[in-house]
């Protein structure tokens, strides 16, 4: 009787011993408002290889996929490292899951994130490590950058180390547009000849302008706002809707809303995806598509049997803007998380990771006509018609600025686009979603 | 007296093995339970930052969720789900049991069939569901274009038919879980029964309303309740298939709704009062289901 009961008590102890199995170990970081780290020279070496978990734009069907996977394996042959790679799609939800990581203490090592407004929940919260903190202990960080291109945050640190920058413009199939009879756009482009192309595009059978307003209108209103403003005042934010520029977002959205009404956007614009928009671009099934230099390779890698139809032009202009002034800039970076910073083994590997992901050699192969912070500039390898299209429209470009959503919250950007649908459809006014989102800036 | 036939007469050594569970439970169910409790009271903006104090006024989530029009289509969407739960899957499921109990060859297969969707996750299901009504190049626009049934393709996610669309996957995917608990049921009733029946000439649907669905009623009052309960919760196919309240805001359900709140707006305070609302209605529709189809101990 005495044994069963001793028996008893130890399966007892040894499952509330398995409770506790998960329990050891850092929680997730020392505290940030602590020096961080040892701050001397002589980091050791691991004396293993090590697992580094890294998160960035570089997924799904990302144009820049092939050569990231590239870069990584040339990372992992070099130093023996094995990158436990978690990249997503660029949008919104992706962009909320990388900042609920942060905050659930499930962050990854390095993390290839915008440096905008979107990154400033992490860098307040101190999750993730500034340059300068790096090049103490690790002087030639970077050092193949200029400095003057590194992203500022909001304490006036750099925390990021760029890649390539981007470009938002207006992608065309011609092929539609020969049989359509209308001319391919040029830096003159005019919103009123604009609107003409589209209906005769419409009249033919054809979509004019392929975009999901459910899921990404991001692009339509950079441009449409800019339309009714200049690019100077591009990065102006409402203090409410009412202002001047609260009025110039309302008419951006108002523009919007006029196409959507002219029924230029894609019959199910307010249920599709904007993969299956883009997949009607691709198919030759639209016309006109705004999007960004990370979709070039897409285009390449899907439907390159068709590379020759597609060409960059330039989005319609009215107003005081210039169809030559686009959006664009370098809006990326990575970033070393304080969580491998703090583990002598990862901190080595993180700092070699992004050395070797904004090294020259690696750029190069990202970069074909975007902008980088590279000192002596990136080689990229031999243009593809679609990117040699876009070095063309890119020699004729006059001006050049950043998004004005990336300088908003990420709350008043989610209720901005969330509301786009709302506002083409007449269930709310562009002021009333202007003053909503605001609201929340 | 022999040592081991008195054991089952102490209750130490049970205790001694509930409580690691038990330890568990509150650890990761009753204590989570009570932070969200609070949490919908507090003023928090971003999930894992501290709360800034209560709100103020401090019950200001759950005035707002009376106002919230999005809140409200969810419940309506809910409710219809809730509906149609248990329609279709626990009345196809009964259907199917019944079917299944009355043949002899082949009834294994057809358990192992119909209870296949359930392993599959939900993520491919709707992936799957999402190739399926797809506005171009979709498997049933295509077949209704070549079958000359529709000459343009159809939105099956637009308002008009959005509900449908989101609606077939959740169901088709969880009938089999009811069947399998049926027909469980059903293998219980005793053959003599039947027999006892059959000599009284009650035969064929005499036989399932006198005798099989009277002595069924007990597990049908539990697939009740889990079907009540699990339509509140439903998220994964939803979601997959239709984002965040797609068609324009129409196509909230209450867990789809909870997730966007706490996760892509940040507003962590709100999403965990609109969670302790999904367990208030959990717990009184379930009472109401087991007070309205009375699970009975003499059967």
């Amino acid at each position: 009787m005495k044994k069963n009961r001793l028996f008893a008590l130890l399966l007892a102890a040894i499952m509330l011993l398995s409770l506790l199995a998960g329990c050891a170990g850092n929680p997730g970081g020392s505290d940030p408002t602590k020096d961080p780290g040892p701050g001397t020279k002589d980091t050791p070496k691991p004396a293993a290889p090590v697992e580094l978990n890294v998160v960035t734009s570089y997924g799904g069907d990302d144009g820049n996929r092939k050569s990231y996977e590239n870069a990584v394996k040339g990372y992992e042959d070099a130093t023996g490292n094995r990158v436990q790679d978690a990249s997503g799609t660029s949008n919104e939800e992706w962009k909320a899951k990388v900042l609920t990581d942060f905050e659930t203490g499930t962050e990854p090592d390095v993390l290839f994130f915008f440096t905008s407004a979107d990154a400033e929940p992490i860098i307040q919260a101190g999750k993730v490590v500034d340059v300068a903190t790096i090049r103490a202990e690790y002087p030639d960080y970077a050092s193949n950058m200029r400095d003057s291109m590194l992203a500022v945050a909001s304490d006036g640190k750099n925390y990021a180390i760029p890649s390539s920058g981007f470009w938002e413009n207006m992608f065309v199939n011609t092929k539609v547009l020969s049989d359509c009879g209308v001319a391919v756009p040029g830096p003159d482009y005019t919103w009123d000849q604009f609107l003409a192309d589209c209906q005769t595009i419409k009249d033919k059978g054809y979509t004019p302008i392929a975009c999901s307003l459910f899921e990404v209108p991001h692009y339509w209103f950079e441009f449409c706002i800019m339309n009714n403003g200049t690019l100077s005042e591009q990065l102006d934010i409402p203090a409410d809707a009412g202002d001047a520029v609260g009025q110039k977002w309302a008419a951006g959205l108002n523009d919007i809303k006029d196409l959507y009404e002219k029924g230029y956007f894609p019959v199910n614009t307010l249920t599709a995806t904007d993969a299956e928009t883009v997949q009607l671009f691709g198919d030759g099934e639209a016309a006109f598509l705004i999007d960004g230099s990370w979709k070039v390779n897409y285009f390449v890698d899907n439907h390159g049997e068709t590379l020759g139809d597609y060409v960059i032009s330039y989005v319609p202009a009215k107003g005081e803007r210039k169809a030559s002034e686009a959006i664009g800039g370098i809006s990326m970076g990575y970033f070393i998380t304080k969580k491998a910073w703090d583990d002598p083994a990862k901190r080595e590997a993180a700092v070699q990771f992004v050395k070797h992901m904004t090294s020259d050699t690696v750029m190069s192969t990202f970069v074909t006509t975007e902008v980088t912070a590279l000192k002596n500039g990136a080689s990229p390898a031999g243009l593809n018609p679609l990117q040699q299209a876009a070095a063309d429209a890119n020699a004729y470009i006059t001006g050049v600025i950043g998004p004005v959503q990336d300088a908003v919250s990420p709350e008043c950007k989610a209720e901005l686009f969330a509301n786009v649908q709302r506002v083409v459809t007449g269930d709310m006014t562009a002021e009333e979603a202007v003053a909503a989102a605001i609201a929340l800036n | 007296m022999n040592s081991s036939s008195t054991l089952y007469k102490k209750k130490g050594p049970l205790v001694v093995f509930l409580v690691p569970a038990f330890l568990f439970l509150v650890l990761y169910l009753y204590y989570p339970f009570v932070q969200n409790v609070i949490n919908s009271f507090s003023d928090i903006t971003g999930l894992g930052a501290p709360a800034q104090g209560l709100n103020d006024p401090w019950w200001a989530n759950y005035a707002t969720l009376f106002t919230d029009p999005k809140l409200r289509t969810a419940l309506g969407n809910t409710v219809i789900l809730t509906v149609c739960t248990v329609v279709f899957q626990v009345g196809v499921a009964l259907i199917l049991a019944l079917l299944v109990d009355s043949i002899r060859v082949g009834a294994q297969l057809f358990r192992t069939l119909y209870f296949f969707p359930i392993v599959i996750s939900a993520t491919a299901l709707g992936l799957m569901f999402n190739l399926i009504f797809l506005y171009n190049g979709g498997m049933l626009n295509q077949l209704f274009s070549n079958l000359g049934i529709i000459e343009k393709n159809i939105d099956w996610k637009d308002t008009s038919h959005f509900m449908v669309t989101m609606f077939t996957p959740v169901m088709w995917q969880y009938v089999g879980f009811y069947f399998v608990i049926l027909v469980t049921g059903l293998n219980n009733i005793p053959q003599d029964l039947y027999e006892a029946a059959a000599l009284d000439g009650c035969v064929g649907l005499s036989k399932v309303r006198y005798v099989t669905l009277p002595l069924l009623r007990n597990v049908l009052c539990t697939c009740l309740v889990l079907a009540v309960t699990g339509a509140l919760k439903v998220f994964d196919l939803p979601w997959v298939m239709f984002g965040a309240g797609m068609p324009q805001d129409q196509g909230w359900l209450t867990g789809t709704y909870m997730y966007d709140q706490t996760f892509n707006r940040g507003n962590v305070d709100y999403g965990s009062a609109i969670a302790m609302l999904i367990v208030v209605l959990g717990v009184v529709l379930s009472n109401v289901a087991n007070r309205v189809f009375k699970p009975r101990n003499d059967l």
